[in-house]
């Protein structure tokens, strides 16, 4: 196991951590804290917040969350295969059409089944 | 008949063929279209049918004789002819592998005719006719007449099939098509649940019976490495084979050794059979199923709720009798074994005395019938399980055609009763009858013929079977084939009692007794004395007969009283026949007065094993002389049961049987409850299988569902855990038993597992622990107590010599891959003994 | 070049085939075609596979080249024939059922195609990677496809336990791969096979991962006490999905068990009869059968009835892969055998099952079938005929696979497990034969809603079809028994 090689994803790791570590902190030391009723109260920006804490979303939403993942794995795949392109040759670029073929197969029945479509 | 031999040679003898098919056209035709085609259309393709398929049938025989005819001239010489046989093969089925060398079994879907089956195949085709002809008139009126036709035909396929087929497969097929037919048959009139639980249960009984058939075959599959009969006729030999690997182990079963705590059931000498009794004695269960010997006799008397042309052909004539075709066809393997032939023998004796023992108090007309075939099967098994194969297959013969007349005569009674009693049990009830001689003239003579031959009235056709029975049953022994070289090679054998013989003829003259007072009982109350019957008809009949499914037969109800009418002769014709045969037929072998032709026409089927194994007590010559003073006890039978029947019923008019019962009334109302068997079987088989049933379903949805889920709903409420969310108690039972499950593979192999195999050669043993992943071994191989080595090693193989007489004990300790040790220990030097006194029926 | 692609072609036409069904839904109205289409698509496939056998996979050449983690042997060529002539003729099924019962969704057929798809992938994996992606592609098919009647309460709460239930045994089997994994640090079942066949390995992480592994297995093939959700999921399913699930599903499961049981844990030691996992699956074995046939036998609804007979098949079937560690070549014919056997004809009860009813008036349970024979016995008689198959009477296919089970069995010395099973399909008859009472002995009770049959040239297709192979099986076994016997040890 070659720990090194993995030594800069963990350098970027540690900083992201310290630096929003450190943004907070000093934003709570430095900033003035004066609470009052008013301040306390739930703010919507400007409107007076009523109904329940859990909102029931529409089903349209989580279809087209999943459509979106879906969508985004397949560009975590293409990166990979951008960068190998040449050395996987015809081979690869023939895998990779099939792939986004039945991805587009698959975008065309959602989209003519009305998967996409927010108003029904 | 050369022109035949020419068109079908001997072994491409496609009439066989035919003679299957034109039935199975029946039945098609008739079930697929019977309902658009109309009465007379159905019956007339039944009728041809049945009647091309005897034509053929009898064609087929003659040439058979005149084959046998040949082979009495030619080679035989001294009167003994050849097995004759005609054989067609369908078409190459499947391959299977059996026998010591694993050899390649071919089954082909072929069928044969010889002299045994030949017989057979006329009385299927022939009384089934008979019997077609009478349910023309006799299910005139009911709805579902093609229906009936075509199960009637489909029966008759079936039968063919068993009978006909070369080997034991094709046999089986037949064997269970006959099983559903009879199902479908005894349930035809589904309107009444009894109907239906009689069929269920005639179902079970023969299930129980396939699964003995099924095992004989598998085992005969194994040991001879055929299937087919004359396969199996040439290897048979290789069923007595002496070698401790080729018998079957009874106990310990399978040959195994008890050890640990199953120690306690280790016998001091470990019990086998031969492959020849195994094999025997499993397809004989199977014989008991089909037909109808204790144990399993009970579905039969219940199988009479079919309609009675059912019962005349199928569960008396034909289907029941599969039984004792297959011991005969087999005979060779049979007498192989004394002790499968001494059992066979004992059962059918005492099933044969028990029935009767039935059939002497009930009131049922087909009751009293139901339980004489039962009674008469078991002569027949008698005769045959004594080695006299002619005798008791003769019995069949005889049988079908006394028992089909009487079955079929009661059926124009109970046809006519009908007409005014329209409830099934009061008009098959015979305290109802009484007088019927006078309407129905030709109904009583032949229904008395028949009586008269079935109690064994000198010279009818009963009389020379049962009597051939009675006398081989005291005069012939079956010995052990190979008794003296087993000797030679200091092995002993199972030898049947010299006192079985006598005790089963004692047995069957008091069963033939009670056959001629309970037979003479219903012909009695049946025709003679005052009619009774309409006394019952007439105030149910206006009630009952509206919601009634049968037509009117156009007799007047309300009116004055009409007389019984006599049957039309559709149903007269085929008594008539019938019951010639039953006067006449004994001619065909009675043996007494030296008038033998079926003997002499089925001796050569039976030779291999007649020769073999059955030996005549006292030599033939001493036999001889008995046959006239043992035939004398089967004429006492006669004459005591029938007179005391006549004193009872006809002198006395039915008091002296009422006092006798009133004094003995539990004894009668035990008998008339059929010793109450039916209710026995129910606690102690269908009750132990439904509350295991019962069980099994509690567990999966009660304990399971309810004791887990609840177990579980815990311990994820403790901890929290993400199903709790889930809300649903069942899911938490199914997921419990999953890991359950789970659990239960890692206890099983987390557990540390010593176990070792043993070969002995000699003096010296070779010890083989069993394997494991991670598994590591350490061994005292000298029997001190400590081990050799102390660190485990992945040694697995020991050898380790015992001196003659003594024993030794050898400890494994086995390691595994979690660090847990087990240990075993083997105790070397005691089998070599127990090899020598392996002691079996051989 | 061109024979590699020949190995390919079986799943090449059945996932394009299956992208085409899509499109054809959304693009065009031609629903009614859907069906036979699928049929066409999932005979195609199995003819490939055919002419694969034909040419013989030694002769298909580099294969490897496009699917590394495929094994194209004889066994996967014989799963993919079984699979795709399954799936067709559910889907023929399901052409007659959906229609009438007005869920006639065209997505039905592309989630049944690439179930089959997953199925043969499941029978062709060489690593448990591809062996997972295949397991995952059969299974959420078939989740769905039982959660397929959106309206019904019974049907989605079927579908959720199933896939609640096959997520968690999937994870569990996942979980026993990952640790063989970091035992020996192999994903293909060869190099696995040969790490764990090496003396030098004693990890109890293995142990452990055989224990896992086993329990996933258990669940695919619904053995008892895995076999929880099966009633609940094929109760709720309509009835193609049900019969696809009985069959296919099935036969998928078993492909995969027998490979990773014979091929990854085939070594000597993890297969010993003392410590490995044989006496297990025995016991497993007879669980399975006693408990699903004494359950069966109490059992109101037919699909619930049938569902408990195909997990006591299950059982019978475990019996022959006991004994496919003994006998390897026979054994494991007789379980492909018995598995051909056993799917034409459960696929046929179903498909009989499906015509017995119609739309408002389905047959759901045995007083729904009294007296048809009398009144549909064109209806009834097929009905019938699949039982008795199903039963195991001669000459149908189902007395073939249990003789050849049976006698694998016996020739494997498993005299006791044998005779079990023996036992337990007698015991089998009894409910079998309540299907006859009903059919033939029984009117319906006065005033009890009656049954009324549908009619459907696709069911009427398929229940021919079916029959045809039961006879087939049962009358002339020597092809489909030969072809078993060629694919051999190979597992």
């Amino acid at each position: 196991m070659h720990v090194q090689t993995y030594a800069p994803m963990f350098m970027l790791f540690v900083a992201a951590t310290a630096i929003a570590t450190l943004f907070f902190t000093l934003a709570t030391v430095l900033g003035p804290s004066k609470p009052s009723a008013e301040k306390s109260l739930p703010f919507e920006c400007g409107s007076d917040s009523d109904g329940a804490q859990h909102v029931r979303l529409s089903v349209k939403f989580y279809l087209t969350a999943i459509l979106f993942v879906v969508f985004d794995i397949e560009s975590v795949f293409v990166y990979p295969w951008a960068i190998q392109f040449r050395s996987l040759g015809w081979m690869g670029l023939a895998s990779m059409m099939g792939f986004l073929l039945v991805i587009l197969v698959g975008l065309v029945y959602a989209w003519k089944k009305g998967a996409l479509e927010w108003e029904t | 008949m050369p022109a035949l031999e020419s068109l079908f040679p001997r072994d491409e003898f496609g009439l066989l063929g035919l003679i299957i098919a034109l039935p199975l056209l029946g039945a098609i035709v008739n079930g697929i279209w019977g309902r658009r085609l109309g009465r007379s259309a159905v019956s007339a393709m039944a009728l041809t049918v049945m009647g091309l398929a005897f034509a053929l049938s009898l064609v087929t025989v003659c040439h058979l004789h005149s084959l046998f005819t040949e082979s009495l001239h030619g080679g035989g010489g001294a009167g003994h002819g050849e097995r004759v046989r005609l054989a067609w093969t369908a078409w190459e089925w499947f391959h299977t592998t059996g026998g010591r060398s694993g050899a390649n079994i071919p089954i082909d879907l072929k069928f044969s005719v010889d002299q045994l089956s030949g017989i057979m195949m006329l009385v299927i085709t022939g009384i089934g006719f008979l019997i077609h002809l009478y349910s023309t008139a006799y299910m005139a009126e009911d709805a579902s007449y093609a229906r009936f036709f075509a199960y009637l035909n489909l029966f008759i396929t079936a039968m063919l099939v068993l009978v006909l087929g070369d080997n034991l497969v094709v046999l089986f097929i037949g064997w269970e098509g006959v099983g559903l037919c009879s199902y479908l048959l005894i349930g035809f009139w589904f309107g009444k649940a009894e109907n239906a639980a009689a069929g269920r249960k005639a179902f079970l009984a023969n299930r129980i019976g396939d699964f003995g058939l099924l095992i004989g075959m598998f085992l005969l599959a194994q040991y001879t490495g055929a299937l087919d009969w004359d396969g199996i006729a040439r290897n048979a030999h290789l069923l007595l084979s002496p070698s401790p690997a080729a018998r079957v182990h009874v106990w310990p079963v399978g040959g195994g050794i008890y050890q640990g705590m199953w120690a306690f059931l280790q016998p001091a000498n470990v019990v086998t059979i031969s492959g020849a009794t195994a094999v025997s004695l499993a397809l004989f269960l199977g014989c008991t199923g089909k037909s109808a010997q204790l144990p399993l006799y009970v579905w039969l008397p219940d199988a009479m709720a079919g309609p009675t042309p059912v019962s005349a052909l199928i569960h008396a004539a034909t289907m029941v009798t599969a039984g004792v075709y297959l011991v005969c066809r087999l005979s060779f393997v049979f007498v192989l074994s004394p002790f499968t032939m001494t059992v066979i023998a004992v059962v059918g004796a005492l099933t044969a005395l028990f029935a009767a023992t039935i059939a002497l108090v009930q009131n049922d007309v087909k009751k009293v019938l139901a339980y004489s075939t039962v009674s008469q099967l078991g002569f027949m098994f008698l005769g045959v399980g004594v080695g006299a194969f002619t005798a008791g297959f003769f019995h069949v013969f005889t049988h079908a055609f006394f028992k089909a007349c009487l079955f079929l005569g009661a059926g124009s009674v109970i046809h006519s009763m009908h007409a005014h009693i329209h409830d099934d049990a009061a008009s098959q009830d015979m305290r109802n009858m009484g007088g019927l001689r006078k309407y129905m003239p030709v109904t009583f003579a032949t229904f008395a013929i028949s009586t008269l031959a079935i109690i064994g009235t000198p010279f009818t056709s009963g009389f020379f079977s049962k009597d051939e029975i009675l006398f081989k049953a005291f005069t012939n022994h079956v010995v052990h084939p190979m008794k003296d070289k087993f000797a030679q090679r200091g092995l002993g054998v199972w030898e049947q009692p010299t006192w079985v013989g006598p005790a089963l003829y004692v047995v069957g003259v008091l069963a033939a007794t009670m056959t001629a007072f309970y037979m003479c009982r219903a012909l009695y109350l049946t025709f003679f004395g005052d009619f009774k019957g309409w006394a019952i008809g007439e105030p149910s009949a206006a009630k009952t007969h509206a919601d009634h499914d049968h037509a009117d037969h156009g007799h007047g109800h309300g009116g004055p009283a009409p007389a019984p009418h006599e049957s039309p002769w559709q149903m007269t014709l085929p008594l008539v026949v019938l019951a010639f045969g039953a006067l006449f037929g004994g001619w065909l072998n009675a043996a007494p007065l030296h008038i033998e032709p079926l003997g002499h026409w089925l001796d050569p089927v039976f030779a291999q094993a007649v020769s073999q194994g059955v030996q005549i007590v006292g030599g033939e010559e001493h036999a001889h002389h008995l046959v006239w003073p043992l035939a004398a006890g089967g004429v006492a039978a006669f004459a005591i049961g029938s007179a005391i029947a006549y004193w009872m019923y006809i002198a006395s008019n039915g008091a002296p049987a009422k006092a006798l019962a009133e004094r003995n009334k539990k004894l009668h109302q035990l008998a008339l409850e059929k010793w109450r068997v039916d209710e026995f079987y129910g606690v102690a088989v269908v009750g132990v299988a439904e509350a295991t049933a019962e069980t099994c379903a509690a567990i999966d949805h009660g304990i399971v569902d309810g004791l887990f889920a609840k177990a579980t709903s815990s311990v994820v409420a403790a901890a929290g855990f993400v199903l709790r969310a889930l809300h649903t108690g069942i899911f938490h039972a199914y997921s419990a038993a999953m890991v359950v499950g789970l659990a239960g593979f890692g206890w099983f192999f987390i557990a540390p597992h010593a176990e070792a195999s043993v070969n002995q050669a000699g003096g010296s043993y070779a010890i083989h622990a069993a394997p494991g992943m991670g598994y590591s071994f350490r061994w005292d191989a000298d029997g001190d107590g400590k081990f050799d080595s102390e660190r485990f090693g992945p040694t697995r193989d020991l050898s380790v010599s015992v001196e003659p007489g003594k024993t030794k004990q050898v400890r494994l300790e086995v390691k595994n891959a979690f660090g847990l040790t087990g240990s075993t220990t083997i105790t070397l030097g005691t089998e070599a003994k127990k090899g020598a006194a392996v002691v079996g029926l051989r | 070049m061109m024979p590699s692609i020949l190995a390919l072609m079986p799943m090449l036409v059945i996932g394009f085939g299956a992208l085409a069904l899509m499109l054809a839904e959304v693009l065009t109205d031609a629903k009614t075609g859907l069906a036979v289409g699928t049929a066409v698509v999932l005979f195609t496939a199995a003819a490939f596979a055919c002419a694969g056998w034909m040419v013989g996979p030694e002769n298909l050449g580099d294969a490897a080249v496009f699917a590394p983690w495929l094994v194209f042997d004889r066994f996967t060529l014989f799963f993919e024939v079984l699979l795709a002539l399954s799936g067709a003729l559910a889907a023929l099924v399901a052409g007659g059922y959906l229609r009438e019962h007005g869920i006639d969704r065209g997505e039905f057929y592309a989630i049944l195609s690439f179930s089959t798809l997953g199925a043969m992938m499941l029978a062709a994996a060489g690593d448990v990677l591809m062996l997972f992606v295949g397991l995952e592609t059969m299974s959420i098919g078939a989740y769905a496809l039982a959660g397929f009647r959106r309206g019904s309460p019974k049907s989605a709460e079927g579908a959720l336990k199933y896939f609640l239930l096959g997520s968690f045994a999937a994870a569990l089997m996942m979980f026993g791969f990952a640790l063989l994994y970091g035992a020996t640090g192999h994903t293909d079942l060869a190099g696995l096979h040969n790490a764990l066949a090496s003396e030098s390995l004693r990890s109890p992480s293995i142990v452990i991962a055989l224990a896992l592994v086993l329990a996933g297995l258990a669940f695919k093939v619904s053995a008892v006490p895995f076999h929880m959700w099966t009633p609940d999921a094929y109760e709720g399913a309509p009835t193609p999905a049900t019969a696809f699930m009985a069959a296919s599903v099935k036969a998928g499961g078993f492909a995969v068990l027998l490979r990773v049981l014979l091929t990854v844990f085939g070594d000597e030691r993890s297969a010993s009869w003392a410590t490995g996992w044989p006496p297990v699956v025995a016991l497993l074995a007879v669980l399975t059968m006693t408990v699903a046939n004494l359950v069966a036998g109490r059992q109101e609804s037919i699909k619930r009835m049938l569902a408990y007979s195909s997990i006591a098949h299950a059982g019978y079937l475990l019996v022959g892969v006991v004994a496919a560690i003994r006998a390897p070549a026979q054994a494991q014919s007789a379980v492909l055998f018995y598995l051909a056997t056993y799917s034409v004809s459960t696929i046929g009860a179903f498909a009989a099952l499906v015509l017995c009813g119609s739309r408002g008036a389905e047959v759901v349970s045995y007083e729904d079938l009294a007296g048809l024979g009398r009144r549909h016995p064109a209806v009834a008689l097929p009905f019938a005929f699949f039982i008795l198959s199903l039963a195991g009477m001669p000459p149908m296919a189902g007395f073939f696979g249990k003789w050849f089970v049976f006698k694998a069995a016996m020739d494997a010395g498993l005299h006791g497990l044998t005779v079990i099973a023996f036992i337990n399909s007698v015991i089998a008859a009894y409910y079998y034969l309540k299907v006859f009472v009903f059919l033939y002995m029984r009117e319906p009770a006065a005033g009890a809603p009656i049954a009324k049959p549908m009619w459907s040239g696709e069911v009427v297709t398929a229940i021919a079809l079916c029959a045809f192979f039961v006879l087939l099986l049962g009358l002339a076994p020597g092809a489909v028994l030969d072809a078993a016997l060629a694919v051999g040890g190979a597992g």
